[in-house]
């Protein structure tokens, strides 16, 4: 058995729905949403800056009706199948809200296996954005080599530093920033698992 | 049989000599890639590694479209290195087994039956044909052939680059794939009729070969 920690994006990675634009298409404010996050996966605008961005398009929206939404964001359910199995050596990596994302992490067995950004609430709606997740920062608190896996630009930093470093592109292009430095590259979830397999 | 086995297609190289700018996988033979046509004759493979380097996205792009179940493994210094080293990344955490063949080489149809049939060790050659060979020392033994040692001027066969090896032999070295063999051998031979192409005048040949039904 390997001493391999996982480390895994969650939007579009475990997900098989980008989060936000899915749900803000619901919202009605889908183009606004989408234009922010493509160019954030392309590396155009600082995550930090794109992501307090992208909360703003939805902070008048009460919170639990966001958390029910995102709760409902398809999974790429072998993958998930693959966290929940060995859950006490995956973690979820993500600059998504705390506060939104609990519904969905739980689904996956990983409500005390994530990073995240972190929100406070007053009445159901955000107050504020105290924290947004540096990806990097938490890379750097590892101490067992780890996998990990993503697409976006801003999982790039995790990737290079990971012993195994996967880029995943069964929902979406993966950005030219993990092409760049990934050691592997899957296309194919049912790929994806069986490949993690053989890392265990 | 049934072998476990990993199938690695090295992709990575730039392919300067042949003079077309694309690597060489990509190349065209009678209006197919050459990396679709191994794919082609792989179609029962189940695990498939291509490793890519040289204009990465374009492989994955021409591999993706034809089929999605594959690994892609970087070979991201690919100027420094040779065809070994990518051989020996995708050989890591692969199946019992990997079979190596180069993404710039083209393989008879009915000898790509041949390989997947062989469920032992072995190292492959044909009959000298390019311009700058490295050759195979061979030795009989009980109707079998084996590979002694590859070598710069002697031997009675080309080495063509496709090798099936236990994987954990393979995960280390930067050179040549031979290299990582070298330690194994003697290694069973297997005679195969291919085409390398390095040069436009292999290609021109390949082409032929290919219009004429592998004649």
């Amino acid at each position: 058995m390997s001493r391999y920690i996982f480390l895994f994006d969650l939007d579009s990675t475990v997900t098989g729905q980008e989060i936000l634009p899915t749900i803000s298409k619901e919202l009605g404010i889908y183009e606004k949403m989408n234009d922010l996050t493509e160019s954030t996966m392309r590396g155009e605008i600082p995550f930090k800056q794109s992501f307090l961005q992208r909360v703003e398009l939805l902070k008048e929206i009460p919170v639990s009706k966001v958390r029910e939404m995102i709760g409902e964001i398809k999974l790429n359910e072998q993958l998930a199948e693959f966290i929940r199995e060995n859950r006490e050596r995956c973690y979820i990596v993500t600059g998504n809200l705390d506060i939104w994302i609990e519904k969905l992490v739980e689904k996956i067995g990983m409500e005390h296996n994530t990073f995240c950004s972190k929100a406070l609430v007053k009445n159901d709606y955000i107050q504020d954005v105290f924290s947004v997740v540096d990806k990097n920062a938490v890379i750097s608190q590892m101490v067992l080599p780890f996998v990990a896996v993503g697409d976006g630009n801003n999982d790039a930093e995790m990737i290079e530093a990971a012993e195994i470093g996967i880029g995943y592109g069964g929902v979406r292009n993966i950005a030219p920033s993990v092409l760049a430095c990934a050691s592997h590259v899957i296309y194919e979830e049912g790929k994806l698992v069986e490949f993690l397999e053989k890392l265990l | 049989m049934a072998v476990s086995r990993t199938v690695v297609i090295s992709c990575a190289g730039m392919g300067n000599r042949l003079g077309l700018g694309t690597t060489k996988a990509l190349v065209e033979i009678d209006g197919k890639p050459l990396i679709v046509r191994h794919l082609e004759n792989l179609i029962n493979e189940k695990d498939i590694r291509v490793v890519v380097g040289y204009q990465a996205e374009k492989v994955i792009n021409v591999v993706t479209k034809y089929r999605k179940d594959v690994v892609f493994v970087f070979n991201h210094n690919y100027r420094e290195t040779g065809t070994g080293a990518s051989v020996a990344l995708a050989a890591r955490y692969a199946n019992e087994y990997i079979l190596s063949l180069d993404g710039d080489l083209l393989i008879h149809p009915e000898d790509m039956k041949k390989i997947l049939e062989c469920d032992f060790e072995f190292v492959s050659g044909g009959v000298p044909e390019t311009d700058d060979p490295w050759m195979l020392q061979t030795y009989e033994e009980a109707g079998q052939k084996y590979v002694s040692a590859f070598s710069k001027n002697l031997g009675d066969y080309e080495w063509n680059g496709i090798t099936q090896m236990k994987s954990s032999k393979m995960m280390n070295g930067t050179g040549h794939v031979f290299q990582l063999i070298e330690p194994y051998l003697p290694v069973s031979f297997m005679e195969l009729r291919t085409r390398e192409i390095d040069t436009v005048n292999d290609y021109e040949r390949a082409v032929a070969w290919v219009r004429n039904g592998f004649k």
